[in-house]
């Protein structure tokens, strides 16, 4: 087919393909990195395969973890919260913290002496009076009750001093104020019970007064 | 005749330039290809002189055993790359073996005119 066109020109063409061909070749086997064997090459390749996968594989180990760690954060934030919720609960009961709800008022008061039948000494509103009324009151059902702005709590003690009586070691002086929170339908019956408290306070002469409150305020217990 | 082996040189010399010169770099994947290409080149080049020397040179025998033996030697190792045996192997020794049998014959031709 070339056999028609002049023998020069297509001896040129196929020699100055081998050159560029080879000039190519040249190039490129001076540009790869010298000392790397085919097999070697191949080896690394595998060797890199295998390091990908086990990437691969410590990558989903990753995510598990993770996933793992946020599950255990997760139950470690609601345990907080339920420990959170068993403090503040206890705060209240043990009456380190400042509570409100609907409740009952005593006011409780000694005896104007020209009225009183009894001697003087004996009509004096006495600690185990105060007792008596707080012992009632958790009996019905109080949450939390407080003397003249004097929180009762587990330590708290009423006793006679002198003339005076200390609760939470202050002294604490006539009229007393027994404020306690609970229903108030049912503190207020608890006392009023014939033959009950305060049946036996007025006996005694002592002025007594209960209401009942939509609203009390009992503060915390603050130690001296 | 020399004119010929003039021609020759002066493509030769060409191509290399624009090899060198051109911009685009073959990827080292090709490399191998490219290499085997090469030496089935050559080898037809030699088959081309010694033809030449025999006086039996004809054009279109030499373009185009030049581009097929080139694409056979490449296609050769490609397939064996893909069938995992060294097959360029074949197409190495094959030409190998050809290009120093061309050398040889054209070495003696050629002494052969000196001492006539």
């Amino acid at each position: 087919m070339f056999s028609k066109s002049p023998v020069h020109i297509s001896i040129m063409l196929v020699t100055a393909i081998m050159g560029l061909m080879m000039a190519l070749q040249f190039r490129v086997v001076n540009q790869m990195p010298a000392g790397i064997p085919t097999d070697r090459a191949k080896e690394i390749i595998a060797e890199l395969k295998q390091v990908n996968r086990e990437k691969e594989n410590l990558t989903r180990e990753i995510g598990d973890l993770e996933y793992k760690l946020e599950q255990l954060n997760r139950g470690k934030s609601e345990a907080m919260l339920a420990l959170e919720s068993e403090l503040k609960k206890v705060r209240m009961s043990a009456g380190l913290v400042t509570v409100n709800g609907p409740g009952v008022e005593v006011v409780l008061d000694n005896p104007e002496l020209q009225e009183s039948q009894v001697p003087p000494e004996l009509s004096v509103i006495q600690d185990q009076d105060l007792l008596s009324l707080v012992n009632e009151l958790w009996g019905a059902g109080a949450e939390a009750i407080s003397i003249n702005g004097q929180r009762i709590v587990a330590t708290s003690e009423i006793r006679l001093a002198a003339p005076f009586i200390n609760i939470n070691t202050t002294r604490v002086v006539p009229p007393y104020q027994v404020l306690a929170i609970g229903n108030p339908e049912t503190l207020a019956e608890n006392l009023e019970l014939p033959g009950g408290l305060l049946e036996y306070f007025r006996d005694m002469g002592f002025q007594v007064t209960v209401e009942k409150h939509d609203e009390l305020t009992i503060p915390a217990y603050s130690p001296r | 005749m020399w004119m010929g082996i003039f021609l020759a040189a002066a493509g030769l010399a060409i191509g290399i330039l624009i090899g060198f010169n051109i911009p685009v770099i073959l990827p080292q994947d090709y490399a191998k290809y490219m290499s085997v290409a090469v030496l089935a080149a050559l080898d037809s080049v030699f088959g081309g002189i010694r033809a030449a020397m025999e006086d039996k040179f004809d054009q279109g025998i030499f373009v185009s055993g030049f581009f097929s033996n080139a694409l056979l030697a490449a296609g050769l190792t490609y397939i064996g790359d893909r069938l995992g045996i060294d097959l360029y192997m074949a197409a190495v020794v094959a030409f190998g073996v050809r290009l120093f049998q061309n050398l040889a014959i054209i070495r003696r031709y050629i002494l052969k005119k000196k001492f006539k």
